[in-house]
């Protein structure tokens, strides 16, 4: 059975773009406009994978994520956006989406990257990847629970070499671990990004609005 | 359902959207105390002035005004609403105007009021004033002289003179005798007041349109600025992505003015001769990125200051950049800084043809020698690595003082 996506982006001419790109790997079951037209339809027709953009009237992606999330929370969601900075990165991460990536992603890569989130898996740019660095980096875990604030070792080798530029395949090479053992340590510093309350993560993003 | 279902159903619609649009609702703007008086003036139809100068001379009969008005307000608490009121005909306005004074005289032939002086001179100065007080005329007295004003206008300002005029005697001749003013005093006053009201609104009206005039001004020059802007940046980049028919090329544009666009709007452009590290190697990537039409994705963890050491530094990633943008053959290349505690790390990263580093002197050779010796004597180290097919990757790494 394929893969059933969504597509929501208040850029029509983008979103035809995207859509032709799909098709042929994908069924793609709908589209929307706007914030509450696209919450209203993912509800009802719960898609495998959702390509959500960010700046949108009526609160932007996040909104979507979120609303969606409380009621279908099977649905995945990959960020896909024109903009790279950093509050709107971690932000769409924080709310639920399980990847993000920039607009300017080679058709291809963008196939890779819907299949990677409808099997479960994150999907991180070279970007995002440096942006968890950077937000892990050099802060003492809070007491709550030290665990989700730090990254492990590996982790960070993984996240580096992401942010040099590599593929999941290269890094497993570079490593010499699977594929599996990459995307495992992927998911689990999503989750550690989502679910760690730390403040400075949200102060972090909102400090460097540009990086 | 029959056609004349259809048809009473249709005209029972009508009428109660008839009446939802008469629904009686505050106004948002242009409002003196809760936008009452606006809103009753949207719903009727007529000019806001009138509608005020009525709520005026009624609070004279024991603050009936007031209570009107307050009632009013209760009933449209949470109605604000800005609507363009359709201008009522001028016979539909005069007979309000007689229904409204109709009204009055009944109260006074009841004789509900305090005094008929007090009543008539409010009412005569407050209607007086609202005829004067109309927006789209020039100042009063100049009305009656100026061209551009219709017929319906100038009887209108006629009116209002003619009714201040009226109210002024009413209240001299009530106040004369009674109280011990001296007529020279009243008579300053009175002429006073007259200016007052004949020129207040014109002078109001002037100061409005300066402020109004400055704002805009304010607006054109705003858009003159982002029109220069995005002139000198963004329609010749388009221009030049239309006369181009190398997508390389075109892609390349794109992403310099995607960049240099996204630092404008955020207010973040570049200084040249920044401080930092990452700034420094961001602004080398940019400018490689546009002399050799090669894309260069830049991720920056942490940083640090730009010194004597770690220029060197930057000028080895520049070295490093430019060689791979010449000879690597790929199509995209990779820069990752990143500051830990003690040490400053830079890869430059292709995914190109690569070269075999043991191989005969070439050029290449040559200058990952010179990358490598400029970073030594900063007293880091340089390590290339790279393989026929497999790529290559410059690490070039600088220890600094914790901190």
């Amino acid at each position: 059975m394929r893969v059933k996506v969504y597509l929501v982006d208040d850029h029509r001419l983008f979103l035809a773009g995207v859509k032709a790109e799909l098709s042929e790997e994908f069924a793609i079951v709908g589209s929307a406009y706007d914030v509450d037209t696209a919450i209203e339809e993912i509800r009802g027709l719960e898609p495998d994978v959702v390509l959500i953009d960010v700046h949108m009237p009526d609160g932007g992606g996040i909104v979507v994520v979120e609303s969606v999330g409380e009621t279908n929370p099977e649905v995945k969601f990959l960020a896909l956006s024109v903009s790279d900075q950093a509050e709107d990165v971690i932000g769409m991460i924080r709310a639920g989406a399980r990847g993000y990536v920039t607009k300017t992603i080679e058709p291809g890569d963008l196939v890779d990257a819907v299949r990677r989130i409808d099997a479960g898996d994150a999907v991180f740019s070279p970007r995002l990847a440096g942006f968890v660095l950077d937000a892990f980096a050099g802060v003492m875990p809070t007491e709550d629970d030290p665990e989700l604030d730090q990254l492990t070792t590996r982790e960070k080798d993984v996240l580096r070499l992401i942010a040099r530029g590599f593929a999941y395949k290269q890094v497993a090479r570079k490593l010499n671990i699977s594929i599996k053992t990459v995307e495992t340590h992927v998911s689990s510093v999503l989750r550690k990004l989502q679910l760690s309350n730390r403040h400075e993560l949200a102060r972090w993003a909102s400090k460097r609005r540009i990086v | 359902m029959s056609l004349i279902e259809v048809d009473a159903r249709r005209r029972d619609h009508f009428i109660v959207t008839q009446i939802g649009q008469l629904r009686f609702r505050r106004r948002g703007r242009d409002r003196i105390v809760a936008g009452v008086a606006g809103g009753l003036a949207d719903t009727l139809g007529v000019s806001d002035a009138f509608v005020r100068a009525a709520f005026v001379t009624l609070s004279m009969v024991w603050g009936l005004g007031v209570l009107v008005y307050l009632a009013l307000w209760l009933m449209a608490l949470d109605r604000v609403e800005d609507t363009d009121p359709e201008p009522v005909a001028t016979h539909q306005a005069v007979g309000l105007g007689l229904a409204f004074g109709g009204c009055m005289l009944f109260l006074g032939a009841l004789g509900w009021w305090p005094s008929n002086a007090l009543v008539l001179t409010v009412g005569a100065l407050s209607f007086g004033t609202a005829a004067l007080t109309d927006r789209n005329m020039p100042g009063p007295l100049v009305a009656l002289v100026d061209p551009s004003v219709d017929r319906p206008g100038r009887l209108r300002m006629l009116f209002g003179v003619l009714l201040l005029i009226g109210g002024l005697a009413v209240f001299s001749s009530s106040v004369g005798p009674i109280s011990g003013i001296g007529p020279v005093v009243l008579a300053v006053a009175l002429t006073g007041f007259g200016i007052l009201v004949a020129f207040g609104p014109w002078v109001t009206r002037l100061a409005r349109d300066l402020g109004t005039e400055r704002r805009e001004r304010i607006r054109q020059e705003e858009r003159a600025e982002m029109a220069a802007h995005l002139h000198d940046s963004v329609l010749q980049t388009l221009a030049l992505i239309q006369r181009s028919d190398d997508p390389a090329r075109m892609s390349i544009l794109a992403r310099h003015q995607e960049s240099e666009l996204r630092d404008w709007l955020y207010g973040n452009a570049p200084l040249e001769g920044a401080d930092l590290l990452s700034t420094a190697l961001k602004a080398s990537a940019r400018r490689i990125e546009a002399d050799h039409q090669v894309p260069i994705d830049v991720v920056v963890v942490g940083d640090h200051p730009l010194n004597e050491d770690t220029r060197a530094l930057l000028g080895a990633a520049n070295e490093a950049m430019v060689n791979a943008a010449k000879h690597s053959g790929a199509e995209r290349i990779s820069l990752y800084f990143e500051a830990e505690d003690n040490e400053l790390i830079v890869y430059v990263t292709d995914q190109g043809k690569g070269f075999e580093p043991t191989a005969v002197a070439n050029d290449r050779r040559g200058i990952a020698q010179s990358i490598k010796a400029r970073v030594q004597r900063a007293g880091g180290e340089a390590e290339i690595e790279s393989e026929p097919g497999e790529g290559t990757e410059v690490v070039l790494r600088m220890p600094v003082a914790a901190g």
